[in-house]
């Protein structure tokens, strides 16, 4: 263990210990010196002192040669323990006489001798000379030598004393230490006994115990005030946790009511969607049961009307006119409720086709015109010059307008009603506008609220007074959102109202403002059905399905269809059959159909019968350059089909005399094919 | 010589009044209950059209159209078809079928009519 690693108890024991014993022994040491020295110092002086008096003593002696007498005088040394030896020297340096302890049989002496009165160190002996005189004459030299055994003895005595003497002061010194130590280290040892507890135990309520008001203290003191604020800063953490977790605790069960409730919210949206799905599938069914007796009603009274008629009895007309009016009065009814219930249901289907809103305007009015002239009304028709091709669902375009134009007619008296259309840009694409205008009893501002909403004619009295089932607006409100567009309403009580619908020109699935609407494309049934028989049409495509579509639409509006697989065999027929109009697709293996149309145009027999071509290649201006009637790119448009194929007979059937009857005959056919859809205007289909 | 309509029709109120209506206009009509026994008067009157109501019993309207079409004897017989359901999917069905026109029930007389006679061509009733 490395001292520095030692506790501090330990150290302050150690520091304590070592100052102490090596001033005490330094002390010692110095004091034992000290007194050596001066003993022996003592003892030369002692000895000295002897050597005076030996000599003075035996100095007769010496003079007279007694060497008897002279040994004698030596002999009083015996008292003197620590002499070992005495010699008396002749003048010449000879022995006169000597004395040695008894119990030393050989001495050593010197074999000089110093001639002054001198002392020395010689071994383990001291030495002294002292001249030998009488009466001032100089008669030897006494030489006293001793082993200082008494300064030995007294230096091992002196030492022994001080050992013990430093033992005694190292065990009192020790206790001291051990208990003062207790006064620097006991706070700083319970200092860290605290601290343990604080970071083992993380409890920072304990306080380190103060002793004393010294450096220590004052450590103690510092870190009991850490220890406040650490206790301090740990309760508001804490507080702060405990809010967080009751917080938390709190948002969880908010979470959980939340999701119930939402939970509940979802089965009460699907018990609804249920609800309203089988709300429409009741109204579809119930519809379809009233209609059936209703159709005997209606039947049965018109049928009486006529017999009634015939038989001449007028006066009762009238009454089954009534119940004929009551049962067309509940059949729109039942086909409003139908439609709506259809609306709803995500059940109502688009079907899309290309038709011209000025002609179909134009056929509407001229249906609507008795209904309008009713209340004596006169009805202007305004038509924008650039309204060309629109492409949405025709049916529903008419029913919406039929609508507006019917109760534009019912609520106005001896007025003005009209419809302007014209094209225009919302939201960045092409639509065509549609506003009826009237001079009507008009609409007050309450009124508009609930004016497209189901079953809110605005005043009971209007429908007692004016009829109508309530629903037509409703009706129409929602068409108009189905097909992409919108309809608004502008209108002062007595000052006549303006509806305006406004639909894109061009009906896309996305444009729909239902997203389960069904776009249609093809309306098999809406095909024209050709008066004139064996009229022919040859159609030259290399595909197969292309030939079989063709034929079969073709075949259905009353046409003959020649089909030819390639250029060549279609020139060939061309040329055998002369056919009435040839549709002619574009990319074809060996002559394509640019070159086919080109032998065809180049042809003076074949130059006059109408061409169409009928192509993925979308290049009308290609087409129109090298003659072609018509253009019309794949998927066929059977509806456009149709119309370019009326169109493209007519001037080339009028270029021979008796085909202009065929002609006019043709178009009064068309007239009657769209006033038999037209006569259905609230009739879904 | 008159002109023969055969109508096949379930209801007997609209059966009925429709025969009742066509033959104040002139038409033979010839009347069948249920789909198989339109077919059956099909082949035995030979009518110069047939009205064909599509929800039938016995064989449905769709199934009479077929068999007629298919039949060689019979397929130059026009039909027009009269759908019930004001529903656009019935009306495909019948031109898939092989009708040569279509007619929504309750019957406007006045329309039907038109649709008679177009489908007639040239015949009128006597």
């Amino acid at each position: 263990m490395k001292l520095t690693n030692l506790s501090i108890k330990a150290k302050l024991m150690i520091i304590t210990m070592l100052t102490s014993s090596v001033a005490l022994v330094l002390l010692s040491v110095s004091y034992l010196g000290y007194d050596l020295i001066s003993f022996r110092h003592l003892l030369g002086e002692d000895l000295a002192t002897q050597a005076e008096i030996i000599g003075y003593n035996s100095a007769a002696a010496m003079a007279f040669k007694d060497a008897t007498s002279a040994t004698a005088a030596l002999s009083a040394l015996k008292a003197k323990e620590d002499i070992v030896a005495a010699v008396l020297y002749s003048p010449s340096g000879k022995i006169f006489a000597q004395y040695t302890r008894p119990n030393v049989s050989h001495p050593d002496l010197p074999t000089d001798i110093l001639q002054d009165n001198a002392s020395r160190f010689r071994g383990k002996y001291l030495e002294v000379f002292r001249k030998v005189s009488l009466n001032g004459d100089p008669v030897g030299t006494l030489l006293l030598q001793s082993d200082m055994s008494q300064w030995s003895l007294r230096a091992r005595s002196y030492a022994t004393f001080l050992l013990l003497f430093m033992l005694g002061s190292v065990f009192l010194a020790l206790l001291l230490a051990s208990r003062l130590q207790n006064l620097i280290s006991r706070p700083i040892l319970r200092l860290e006994d605290t601290m343990r507890v604080v970071s083992t135990k993380k409890n920072y309520e304990v306080r380190a115990l103060k002793f004393y008001d010294d450096e220590i203290g004052r450590l103690i003191d510092g870190f009991n005030t850490m220890l406040a604020e650490i206790q301090q800063g740990d309760s508001a953490l804490q507080n702060a946790n405990d809010q967080l977790q009751s917080r938390t605790h709190e948002l969880e069960g908010e979470i959980t009511h939340r999701k119930k409730a939402q939970e509940e919210l979802l089965s009460a949206k699907r018990a609804a969607e249920d609800a309203s799905r089988a709300k429409s599938a009741f109204l579809a069914n119930m519809s379809h049961e009233l209609r059936t007796p209703l159709n005997a009603i209606i039947g049965y009274s018109e049928m009486i009307q006529e017999e009634i008629q015939e038989s001449g009895r007028i006066q009762n007309v009238q009454d089954v006119q009534k119940i004929e009016s009551a049962g067309k009065h509940l059949l729109a009814l039942i086909n409003d409720v139908l439609d709506l219930s259809k609306i709803e249901a995500g059940k109502m289907a688009l079907h899309v086709e290309s038709f011209e809103p000025a002609a179909m305007v134009q056929e509407l009015v001229a249906t609507l015109q008795p209904a309008i002239a009713k209340n004596s009304n006169r009805i202007e028709l305004q038509l924008s010059d650039d309204l060309g091709m629109m492409r949405s669902d025709i049916t529903k375009t008419r029913q919406i307008l039929a609508n507006l134009l019917s109760n534009a007619a019912k609520f106005t008296d001896h007025g003005r009603i009209s419809l302007n259309v014209d094209r225009t840009e919302a939201d960045g694409q092409q639509c065509i506008r549609f506003r009826v205008r009237d001079t009507g009893i008009g609409i007050s501002a309450e009124q508009q609220q609930n004016l497209f909403k189901e079953f809110a004619q605005a005043d009971v009295s209007i429908a007692r007074k004016y009829g109508g089932t309530g629903l037509g607006l409703a009706i129409s409100h929602r068409f108009s959102q189905l097909m992409g567009g919108h309809m608004s309403v502008e209108s002062e009580p007595g000052e006549g109202s303006l509806f305006t619908v406004v639909l894109p020109a061009q009906i896309s699935a996305e444009d729909s403002a239902a997203p389960a609407a069904k776009v249609e494309k093809d309306q098999p049934f809406a095909a024209p059905k050709a008066k004139d028989p064996a009229e022919t049409i040859l159609v030259i495509d290399d595909d197969p399905v292309v030939r079989d579509l063709m034929s079969r639409f073709l075949g259905k509006m009353g046409f003959d269809v020649v089909a030819a697989t390639s250029g060549e065999q279609g020139l060939a027929l061309a040329r055998r059959i002369r056919p009435a109009v040839i549709t002619l697709d574009v990319v074809m293996p060996g002559i394509d159909g640019w070159g086919v149309l080109k032998s065809l145009k180049a042809d003076p027999q074949l130059s006059g019968i109408p061409v169409i071509m009928v192509t993925i290649v979308d290049n009308e201006i290609a087409s129109a350059n090298l003659g072609a009637s018509a253009h019309l790119v794949k998927p066929i448009d059977r509806d456009r089909l149709a119309d370019l194929i009326e169109r493209c007979r007519g001037p080339y059937a009028s270029s021979n005399e008796e085909a202009v009857t065929a002609g006019v005959q043709r178009s009064q056919d068309k007239i009657k094919r769209t006033k038999r859809r037209d006569s259905q205007p609230f009739r879904s289909n | 010589m008159s002109i023969t309509i055969l109508l096949v029709e379930d209801n007997e109120m609209n059966r009925d009044m429709l025969s009742r209506r066509l033959e104040r206009k002139g038409y033979r009509v010839v009347a069948a209950h249920d789909g198989g026994h339109g077919h059956a008067l099909a082949h035995s009157e030979n009518p110069d059209l047939i009205l064909m109501d599509m929800s039938l019993p016995v064989m449905n309207g769709w199934e009479v159209t077929r068999l007629l079409k298919a039949d060689p004897a019979t397929r130059h017989i026009p039909i027009i078809a009269l759908t019930a359901h004001a529903l656009a999917t019935d009306k495909v069905k019948a031109i898939e079928a092989g009708c040569d026109d279509y007619d929504t029930k309750p019957v406007d007389f006045g329309r039907l009519q038109e649709k008679i006679n177009s489908a007639l061509g040239e015949k009128k009733p006597s």
